[in-house]
């Protein structure tokens, strides 16, 4: 089993010199600062000689003190080793630029779009850097630099201008007031490059060949995002992604943000998975502070966690299920109830139905209630049967098949190569789960499968979802009778100022790999905090998916993906 | 015909608009019934507060302002501070039920609360206290709280004499002085908090 300091060594037996600093935090984890003109040769050796293939993201950092800019790049691998390289470039501040991974992994596309555009960090070879999340109108303000001022407030209606255009409609303007122009807070300089509009019009080869509109309130993934789709006849030629509508600036609020009511805002990005959200963010800083969790804490939040997926499955499954004719309302109807009695559970032990901010640094807020265990006891079998009862349900229903097989088929190598996360990569049949690749809590205890899927549709992702809850029921079980009894909060005083560090922290969320980056430069607030969210990255497959496939169809990939676009945009 | 309907659509309104009949029902009928942990309503126990402002601080929207209340402890909480909180931008995340140190604001099982206007879901110390002293209690305290001033005032002009006096007899006298005012100033404020616990407790 290769480990951290094996792949240092390996990349400074390569290239002698391109590593700049480096620290082997753990066997899990590598720190390496690379030369800015080598990074591309580490990045083809790590992927080519020692299994690094799965990108898993990346995220910029605005170093203002030391006038530069950090580009870090999380590398794993899917399955062959268990280390995560973050791999770091620095720039200079003043037209800060970097080389792109484009090239070696298809999927850095939007993570460094995202890195552009808030930052400004040009990369060389990107094929396309174009706004992501951010609206026409503020780029150039790069609003996670350091010294971004605020924007104008457009939110009050009094400012707004009526200009009525050559036909005959009443556009709005909101003219920047002269004091906000001396403040510096209007963006002067705009780059240039084609609109949203322009890119997909200039994709249009025959007059056969139109474009469709779905969204940006589209019910088929819960939330707005807006894909346009060129279809000739009943075809998908080519699929348009625009996200960012539900886009909150969440990682730029919790730098303003004290460490401890950064644990609210983590609820926010996705309410049904809030639980994760929460132990992903409260489990970066305990690593920062080198806290050890009281042993009743990590059951407790296991189980919670456990809970939470169940859930989040029961209401993606059930949502989508609704929009594809056949299975109908039904399901849906029998979900919600179901999921009623887990979020009773949850509640009762938590205060709260959705945004739980329940987890805190080295520890919990609560203990388990009087008869929590019993109450579990109960619910579990019964949601166990139902389950069982939805799989046969689903797995005789002619239409339900018609609708739903071999439709959005991905394999096993284009999941990997996309780097897809959560039930997408598993119904493509690679057993990636963070909950084995990062073992974090007392899983490492439990015992339980990773479920993966054969033929990687539709189908076999909402199957492989089904299936999941079972497991996690299993693992409630085993939690149950473990748990010990002792204290919830750890016995160390949590400083008010997390010591100056950095660390990374990855969990399974319901909807796969999901990481905090999360740097303290010493201070009562977060340097920086990057979210490597598990949609984001299965969203950025959603457009060559749709390729080629019926319009119809485009429902059925999109649902069955379990989107969450408030999480992708945070 | 129509004629007598269109008299019909006006008497049904005036007839029930007249008798007591339910238009609004509660689905479903009976309420969820919500566990011991909810964090609901926030409950503040206003005999006990302090009015240190830790649940102000700490909130991540900034809806809990400080504001004057009556009917708490002038003891404990000497110009009188308690939390009011907007509802309108809480989002019962419980830090501050969590950071308060003398465990006075709680979250309790009520979530109604609605009203007509966004100033009425602006709850001030009154609808929060569960907890208070009548009027005739916090005169007592507050007579309380004057006389212990008053004490805490002659004590420090007793001291402060004292110190001249030293300062004008310089050097050995001046310490013992010192000492023995501090002791005394001690023993008073320990006599002064052993009355008013009981009355705590009886307001409790």
């Amino acid at each position: 089993m290769t480990n951290a300091s094996e792949v240092l060594s390996s990349i400074q037996s390569a290239f002698p010199g391109a590593v700049l600093d480096s620290r082997v935090e753990s066997d899990r984890r590598l720190w390496a600062t690379i030369d800015s003109n080598k990074i591309l040769d580490v990045c083809k050796h790590l992927s080519s000689k020692l299994n690094f293939d799965h990108y898993s993201g990346s995220a910029g950092v605005d170093w203002i003190a030391r006038k530069e800019m950090e580009v870090v790049a999380i590398m794993a691998s899917h399955g062959a080793h268990q280390v995560v390289a973050m791999l770091k470039v620095k720039t200079p501040r003043e037209n800060p630029s970097v080389k792109s991974l484009t090239g070696l992994y298809w999927n850095a596309n939007w993570y460094e779009r995202e890195i552009w555009e808030m930052l400004g960090i040009n990369f060389e070879g990107h094929p396309e850097l174009y706004p992501l999340l951010l609206s026409d109108g503020l780029m150039g303000a790069w609003p996670w630099r350091k010294d971004f001022k605020g924007y104008p407030d457009l939110t009050t209606g009094e400012r707004a201008v009526a200009i009525t255009t050559t036909e005959g409609y009443t556009e709005y303007h909101f003219p920047p007031t002269p004091a906000e122009i001396e403040a510096g807070t209007v963006v002067t300089q705009r780059p240039k490059y084609p609109s949203f509009r322009e890119r997909e019009e200039r994709e249009i080869k025959s007059d056969s060949e139109m474009i469709m509109h779905l969204g940006p309130q589209h019910a088929m993934v819960p939330g707005p995002f807006l894909l346009d789709i060129l279809v000739e006849g009943e075809r998908v030629k080519k699929a348009f992604l625009d996200i960012g509508y539900i886009h909150k600036g969440i990682e730029k609020i919790m730098e303003n943000r004290t460490w401890l009511q950064g644990i609210t805002y983590t609820d926010r990005m996705c309410y049904v998975a809030s639980l994760s959200n929460n132990e992903c963010y409260c489990g970066a800083v305990e690593k920062i502070l080198g806290l050890e969790v009281p042993l009743r804490a990590q059951y407790i939040r296991v189980i919670l966690e456990e809970l939470s997926r169940i859930q989040s499955h029961l209401i993606g499954t059930g949502e989508f299920l609704t929009l594809i004719a056949g299975v109908g309302f039904a399901p849906w109807q029998y979900m919600i109830m179901d999921r009623e009695k887990i979020i009773s559970l949850i509640e009762s032990v938590t205060g709260a139905r959705l945004t739980h901010t329940f987890v805190r640094f080295g520890g919990v807020r609560n203990d388990l209630p009087e008869g929590f265990a019993e109450q579990c006891r109960k619910d579990l079998p019964y949601m166990k049967s139902r389950i069982e009862e939805f799989i046969e349900l689903f797995a005789q229903d002619p239409i339900y098949h018609a609708r739903m097989e071999n439709i959005g088929s991905i394999s096993a190598e284009t999941a990997k190569r996309m780097g897809c996360a959560g039930r997408v990569l598993r119904a493509a049949g690679v057993a990636y789960d963070m909950r084995r690749e990062d073992p974090i809590l007392v899983y490492p205890e439990l015992d339980f499968d990773i479920v993966t899927g054969t033929r990687g549709d539709s189908a076999d992702r909402i199957d492989v979802t089904l299936r999941e809850i079972l497991q996690s029921i299993r693992i409630i079980e085993q939690c149950l009778d473990k748990i010990p009894s002792g204290p919830i909060k750890t016995d160390v005083k949590i400083p008010k100022k997390i010591p100056a560090g950095e660390a990374y922290y990855r969990v399974e969320d319901p909807r796969g790999e999901m990481g905090m980056y999360v740097i303290s430069d010493g201070g009562d607030k977060p340097y920086r905090v990057k979210v490597r969210g598990p949609f984001y990255a299965t969203f950025q497959t959603l457009t060559p998916l749709l390729e080629g496939v019926y319009i119809a169809d485009a429902v059925a990939i999109a649902g069955s993906m379990d989107g969450c676009p408030s999480e992708s945009d945070r | 015909m129509l004629k007598r309907k269109m008299i019909k659509n006006f008497t049904w309104p005036l007839k029930t608009a007249t008798q007591e009949i339910e238009v609004t029902r509660l689905y479903p009928e009976v309420m969820m019934e919500l566990p011991a942990a909810e964090r609901g309503i926030h409950e503040l126990n206003a005999t006990i507060c302090i009015g240190c402002g830790s649940c102000a601080r700490v909130c991540p929207n900034s809806c809990i302002e400080m504001v004057h209340f009556k009917f708490g402890n002038p003891l404990k909480n000497k110009k009188m501070q308690f939390p009011q909180i907007d509802y309108g931008r809480c989002m019962f995340c419980g830090l501050c039920v969590d950071e308060c140190p003398v465990e006075c604001l709680k979250m309790g099982q009520r979530v109604t609360m609605a009203g007509w206007e966004r100033k009425d879901i602006i709850k001030g110390p009154d609808f929060l206290a569960t907890k208070r002293f009548s009027s005739k209690e916090v005169a007592d305290l507050e007579a309380e709280a004057k006389r212990i001033a008053a004490e805490k005032k002659r004590i420090a002009d007793a001291k402060k004499a004292a110190e001249k006096e030293g300062a004008a007899k310089e050097g050995a006298a001046k310490k013992p002085a010192k000492e023995g005012a501090a002791a005394n100033g001690a023993a008073k404020k320990k006599a002064a908090a052993a009355e008013a616990k009981p009355k705590e407790g009886g307001a409790a």
